[in-house]
């Protein structure tokens, strides 16, 4: 029985202290990756084509995501509000959700699916290939040809992916409650713009630079981190797309409690 | 052998000990590399001959021991110092570790593009002197690592590891994967590169016809230890156990 409860807090020491320890590696990890990217050179390369793959190629699937929820916001919310003067209170409900909320979280779970993974499974891969190891003896730092680029292009586009997102969005809602709502074009518009507070526009995009942040450093972090061959590889793919989407949908209540509750 | 060691240590190994964890993997492991040899190290799967070369290069760090490159302690070596170090060896890994992103002569010119700052059409015709060398053509610059054989790719960690003239050659199991014909044509360009560089190489093998190939001197690794040091064609009046195994998995006729 005694020896059944140590094992049992042993167990639970251990992963105590083995999460703990991840924690504590991570922190280094982004110390480490933030002081090679402010430092030259920095590989323009690298850069110009994390921005293409990042900004670019993320462009559909975000905007598609945040249309069809600003559609689905509109088409909510006059359901809720058809007592009341649906014009101005459908238009500021979308407006709020997408710019504060909906735009950043949606872009960065998006990111994090579509980039995450194949930040972590690139890097993952050049890990058990040893490519990392071969880089390192050719006169190269992996952490700023590898990742200071992957964290300055998502820092850089996730911000843009969401401004970008956010006016798909109101366009979304827009397009619900003019044709499907028949609601007045110009009341609409003008309550849209009435309520276009410049400080929701900058909640967002802090919002997005920090899950550009964090899903850069969490996929580079489980990628670098890879053992094991191909199961590695996979392991570092799922860990880092779902402790992303974990840290985004976190993050985003801390950074509104704290900063603009 | 004598007249060989005369000349300068270029890499010395002393008293070399690495853990993983509580397991031991070498123990105080001693051996030289001089001037314009070529050192085989040979050992059974697992006996920690990656494990030493990634130690010389730094890549793991052992919990005992010294490493002295040109005479340089390499342990706890500044990274910047370390970076220059590193600029004098030519390495290939045990699976080439080509970088898939970039085409043949992006790889191949990796190390001085690094330096020089290359023109695309100065680094193709760069890298295309190299792998002409090396007996391959014009036509695979432009592809990828996955679009050529194992045995090209080979080549081209050769490739890669010489392009920047190192005096020091390491390569890690360099025909592990190859039938027994592409591997022995990756020893000759091994020999061949070793001697127009004027290098000093250590090759981590299992393959004893690549030993009798490209060493002049070989050291067996056994039980975390060097368990015999010699020439190739001493093996076979080696009484050494492990030696003697070695000798059985190939024709003695290859060290006359």
């Amino acid at each position: 029985m005694k020896k059944t409860i140590l094992n049992i807090l042993g167990s639970i020491g251990y992963t105590c202290i083995r999460f703990l320890s991840q924690i504590g590696n991570f922190f280094i990890f982004c110390i480490s990756s933030v002081f090679w990217a402010i430092r030259p050179p920095w590989y323009l390369k690298q850069i110009h084509s994390q921005i293409i793959d990042i900004g670019y190629f993320s462009l559909p699937v975000v905007g598609l995501t945040t249309f069809f929820s600003g559609m689905v916001l509109a088409l909510q919310t006059s359901i809720g509000f058809s007592e009341f003067n649906s014009e101005s209170t459908v238009a500021r409900v979308v407006l709020t959700s997408i710019t504060k909320e909906l735009g950043p979280v949606l872009t960065g779970l998006m990111v994090a699916g579509r980039v995450g993974a194949k930040m972590a499974a690139e890097i993952a891969t050049m890990k058990v290939t040893e490519q990392i190891d071969a880089l390192g003896t050719l006169g190269t730092r992996p952490m700023q040809y590898l990742i200071a680029p992957k964290l300055i292009a998502s820092l850089i586009c996730v911000p843009f992916l969401v401004l970008i997102g956010n006016t798909i969005g109101i366009l979304g809602g827009y397009v619900i409650a003019i044709y499907k709502l028949d609601f007045n074009p110009d009341l609409y518009l003008y309550a849209t713009i009435e309520h276009l507070y410049w400080i929701d526009v900058v909640q967002g995009l802090v919002k997005a630079a920090i899950f550009g942040f964090l899903i850069s450093m969490l996929s580079c972090y489980f990628g670098y981190n890879a053992s094991r061959g191909a199961e590695g590889v996979g392991y570092a793919t799922t860990s880092a797309v779902v402790t992303s989407s974990v840290m985004i949908l976190t993050s985003t209540y801390i950074i509104t409690a704290l900063f603009f509750g | 052998m004598d007249s060989l060691h005369t000349k300068k240590k270029i890499i010395k190994v002393r008293n070399l000990t690495k853990k993983f964890n509580e397991k031991i993997i070498l123990k105080n492991i001693n051996f030289d590399l001089y001037e314009g040899e070529s050192l085989a190290i040979i050992g059974a799967s697992g006996s920690g001959k990656s494990v030493l070369l990634k130690n010389i290069i730094g890549l793991l760090k052992p919990e005992i021991g010294s490493i002295k490159i040109n005479n340089v302690e390499t342990i706890n070596l500044s990274r910047s110092k370390r970076e220059n170090l590193l600029l004098e060896l030519g390495i290939t890994f045990q699976h080439g570790a080509l970088f898939d992103s970039l085409t043949i002569w992006e790889n191949v010119i990796f190390k001085i593009q690094r330096i020089k700052k290359l023109t695309k059409i100065d680094g193709q015709k760069h890298a295309l002197d190299i792998i002409k060398n090396l007996g391959l053509g014009p036509d695979i610059l432009n592809l990828y690592p996955s679009e050529i054989s194992g045995g090209m790719q080979k080549r081209i960690a050769i490739a890669r590891a010489i392009s920047s003239d190192p005096s020091i050659l390491l390569f890690d199991e360099p025909t592990s994967g190859l039938d027994p014909v592409t591997g022995s044509v990756i020893d000759e360009l091994i020999v061949k590169s070793v001697k127009r560089l004027g290098a000093s190489a250590i090759t981590i093998t299992h393959d004893m016809a690549s030993v009798s190939r490209i060493a002049d001197k070989v050291i067996l690794i056994d039980d975390q230890t060097v368990s015999w040091t010699g020439k190739p064609n001493e093996m076979l009046k080696s009484n050494n156990a492990k030696v003697q195994q070695f000798i059985k998995a190939l024709n003695p006729k290859l060290f006359k």
